[in-house]
């Protein structure tokens, strides 16, 4: 793929491109589909009933029946929707949570474009999502929507300073922002270890992110029916819906990339197994995490919320950013 | 209506110039979390409310206009639909009354079948709380492990009197059902499973952070202002008010069981929580005696005569719901239909400290409020 | 912390265990003897007394009676018996009331119709609804 990328511009390349977008498409798509199915089983499972079972063998097209009951239905929109927007803010919410996949190395051969800058290009993008979300708030011109809409104004935007806060500590070990070299750098000790404080406050602010439990206070049920997209049905809703879960891919692609090691192996002696059943293994454990956290915690409250970002999360990840920094000087002989 | 609720402050801020309004929200009747079709018109200034009040009456039917042309025993399945959570308190206050009238003799086998069945229904009621609260709060786990030991006790009501919900188990002067054998002893072992149980339920939830500190000093109000509103029950010992009438007041035959009455003093809704949760260990401890206590035979049905017409006249009596102070006023003409009947209900009194509790509190903070009043519609509307 | 770790443990300990859950529609959910499901009515013991209609705190019995076809029997025989379950509670009292235990409660509780009028049931229907009488009334 990198080579072609180095190669000059032309249709031909261009179609390869495009073919090789389709296909991570449909990756991502397919993951959707059973992490959906698998959310729903691991909650299940875990409130003591079965979950899906009733669609296909175990239940296995339960998310494909969904779906397509989505598409078939009539697309609605509020009479004094704000058309433009309401139409642009699910486009806006999902395309960005794809375009970070784009950076993504998954092994050390299947990936696509290896920016030097990766890392700045998923969080500059992973930024645009909320966008999408106030959007949809503000055009179905529904009250709780709106609420919706800003609660997870100030939520993303609070929390995304956390999120690159703590993974600075990363970038200062590694020295570069590349996913790949990051990843190599990794060999001897995985960056969970040494980056354990960064590790906490990133899959901590990651969750107010997704706006996932117990952090989903802009699609609130209990509170605010359904939040940004209580006006959204069929395939618009689809689109939100896919985006979350999108987002939630390139989250744990990332997690597994910055402090699990990415596709290397636990021990170097396990190194026959392929890095990308490495990839998918830690990759699920981060997704099965957020299923257990879902299964198990209420959710936060908007004003603590706020001041859990700013007074203790951002601390803490400046806390690890100097430490990082002591070490790292000293380890060049800066205090000697 | 009242029209004026719907109406709001536009204001122009004097250093920008920018026009600004509160937002009124309709919450309900339609919503998850409004426990029913309770509405609430909330006048919001961001997420700030400024005014809440309660628009209720969606779920009225009429049950005490009805009960004038209803016989004391046809009553009773009206009943049932009050507070449908706890359906054989209210049984219970019906037929307390009518024979506190006719001055009728319960047997003491039937007495212990009404206190085992009201015991369990507070602990499946407080179970039902305990759930949909967590739920409320955002946590849905709690809500199925809840359910799932209420389904135990439902079972055991299903086998007692044939149904699960609407029980329509007491009679006037005793109940309609004896236990069916073996009854008691799996009454028995729920009881033991249940005290287990609870400290999982303590262990999911109680100590979790984040549930701690949503809910401390939120929704706090304070000994005098509980009296002022006339609340009862758990709102009212959250404040330090130590008034339980099975202690007080006994009636049935709570007075031969040993229970304590737990109060808090925060009057917030983390100590009325840990109230609910007191509470079941106690009712389970009551349980345990009376079972223990249960006599091996008699009748379940005291001398009644056929048609049941109390003395001219006029009654009220109050009993301990799960949800507090639930009372029946009757007034007789000596007929067999009551002139006149009138339920005292907990959750319609506990409701009227809403608009009070919810001023300058977040809308997520709304939710917990009012979960923790724990109403129920039939009952509020009636 | 230590309480989220708890809870997150007492979840993850019930993902294995067993599931409370039935298999309502595919295997029939057996009711105890008492249950009180859709009522059992039959003809040749009703005398006609009206108690049932009386006792119903919903009115929804509607019954009418004939003489006896025999002139040497006293007394009337049942000739219409409707039931109303738009309204009925199933509240048990009829079967209380019934001296001849021509009313009787059955474990039968499936209901649901597509029309509202399906649900005016009369007297051949309640006649053949004859499967899992309850025992004791």
């Amino acid at each position: 793929m990198s080579d072609l990328l180095q190669q000059t511009p032309s249709w031909g390349t261009a179609l390869w491109f495009a073919l090789a977008a389709v296909a991570l498409l449909l990756v991502v798509l397919g993951f959707v589909t059973y992490a959906i199915y698998f959310e729903r089983k691991v909650i299940g499972w875990m409130q003591l009933r079965i979950g899906p079972n009733r669609v296909g063998p175990l239940g296995l097209l339960q998310t494909v029946a969904d779906v397509a009951k989505l598409l078939l239905k009539e697309d609605t929109r509020p009479q004094h929707a704000d058309k433009a927007l309401f139409t642009l803010a699910p486009i806006l919410a999902y395309a960005p949570a794809f375009g970070v996949l784009a950076v993504m190395p998954f092994t050390d051969s299947i990936r696509f474009a290896d920016l030097g800058i990766g890392l700045l290009y998923y969080i500059a993008l992973s930024g645009i999502t909320v966008l999408g979300v106030i959007t949809a708030g503000w055009a179905s011109n529904n009250k709780y929507s709106l609420i919706g809409g800003l609660r997870s104004a100030a939520q993303m935007i609070s929390y995304e300073v956390p999120l690159v806060m703590s993974v600075v500590g990363v970038v200062l070990m590694t020295g570069s922002m590349n996913l790949r070299d990051i990843v190599l750098a990794q060999q001897d000790v995985w960056n969970i270890v040494p980056q354990f404080l960064g590790f906490a406050v990133f899959i901590v602010a990651a969750q107010a992110e997704l706006n996932r439990t117990p952090f989903d206070l802009p699609e609130a049920e209990s509170e605010l029916v359904a939040g940004y997209h209580v006006e959204y049905s069929g395939f618009r809703f689809a689109m939100f819906m896919l985006a979350e879960y999108v987002y939630m891919f390139g989250m744990g692609a990332l997690v597994t990339i910055l402090f699990l090691g990415g596709w290397l192996p636990i021990h170097p002696s396990l190194s026959f197994i392929p890095g990308i059943v490495w990839f998918v293994l830690k990759f699920s454990l981060y997704v099965f995490f957020q299923f257990w956290v879902r299964a198990t915690f209420p959710r936060l409250r908007v004003d603590q919320l706020m001041s859990f970002a700013w007074k203790v999360l951002l601390p803490l990840a400046l806390l690890n950013i100097l430490l990082t920094a002591v070490v790292i000087s000293f380890q060049n002989g800066m205090f000697s | 209506m009242n029209r004026d609720i719907l109406l709001t402050n536009a204001t122009t801020s004097p250093e920008s110039g920018i026009r600004t309004e509160e937002m009124l929200l309709n919450v309900g009747p339609q919503h998850p979390s409004t426990h029913g079709v309770l509405r609430l018109v909330v006048k919001i200034d961001g997420e700030t409310i400024k005014e809440a009040t309660p628009v209720m009456g969606y779920l009225h039917r009429g049950t005490e206009k009805l009960a004038e042309n209803l016989t004391y025993t046809q009553i009773i399945p009206y009943t049932d639909r009050m507070d449908y959570v706890s359906a054989m308190t209210n049984n219970y206050v019906l037929c307390h009354a009518v024979e506190t009238m006719m001055g009728v003799e319960v047997p003491e086998r039937a007495q212990f079948l009404r206190l085992i069945a009201m015991e369990l229904n507070r602990v499946a009621s407080h179970l039902v709380w305990w759930g949909t609260y967590l739920l409320d709060i955002g946590a849905m786990g709690p809500f199925l492990y809840a359910f799932r030991d209420r389904e135990s006790i439902l079972d055991l009501f299903n086998e007692l009197c044939g149904a699960r919900m609407t029980f329509n188990y007491m009679r006037i002067g005793g109940v309609k059902w004896d236990a069916p054998p073996g009854w008691i002893d799996k009454v028995k072992e729920f009881v033991q499973y249940m005290k287990k149980e609870l400290n999982n339920y303590h262990k999911l939830v109680t100590g979790n952070e984040i549930f701690i500190n949503r809910l401390r000093g939120i929704g706090k109000f304070d000994q005098k202002t509980a009296l002022d509103y006339s609340l009862s029950g758990v709102m009212l010992r959250s404040t330090g008010v130590k008034w339980d009438l099975r202690k007080d007041e006994p009636y049935c035959i709570y007075d031969r069981f040993e229970f304590d009455v737990p109060t808090a003093t925060e009057g917030d809704c983390l100590a009325r929580y840990h109230l609910r949760m007191a509470e079941i260990e106690q009712s389970l401890r009551i349980l345990e005696q009376a079972l223990d206590q249960f006599p091996s035979e008699g009748e379940v049905m005291g001398k009644v005569p056929r048609v049941i017409r109390p003395p001219a006249g006029e009654a009220y009596v109050r009993i301990e719901s799960p949800r507090g102070e639930i009372g029946c006023y009757i007034a007789s003409t000596g007929k067999d239909k009551p002139w006149r009947l009138k339920f005292r209900r907990p959750s319609f009194h506990n409701l009227q400290i809403l608009p009070k509790l919810l001023e300058g509190e977040n809308i997520a903070n709304m939710v917990a409020v009012l979960g923790s009043i724990d109403i129920v519609l039939g009952e509020v509307d009636c | 912390m230590l309480g989220l770790a708890k809870g997150l443990g007492y979840t993850f300990k019930k993902l294995t265990e067993k599931k409370v859950t039935h298999f309502y529609p595919d295997v029939p959910f057996p009711m105890p003897p008492r249950f009180r499901g859709i009522q059992h009515f039959s003809p040749e013991k009703c005398i006609v007394c009206n108690q049932c209609a009386r006792i119903c705190p919903t009115e929804c019995i509607q019954l009418t009676g004939k003489p006896h076809p025999d002139p040497e029997k006293k007394g009337k025989i049942i000739d219409t018996y409707d039931i109303n379950f738009e309204i009925c509670i199933l509240c048990d009292l009829c079967t209380e009331v019934c001296p001849t235990e021509a009313i009787v409660m059955t474990n039968n509780y499936e209901l649901a119709v597509y029309s509202r009028d399906e649900l005016y049931k009369d007297l051949k229907w309640l006649d053949d609804n004859n499967t899992n009488v309850r025992e004791e009334n």
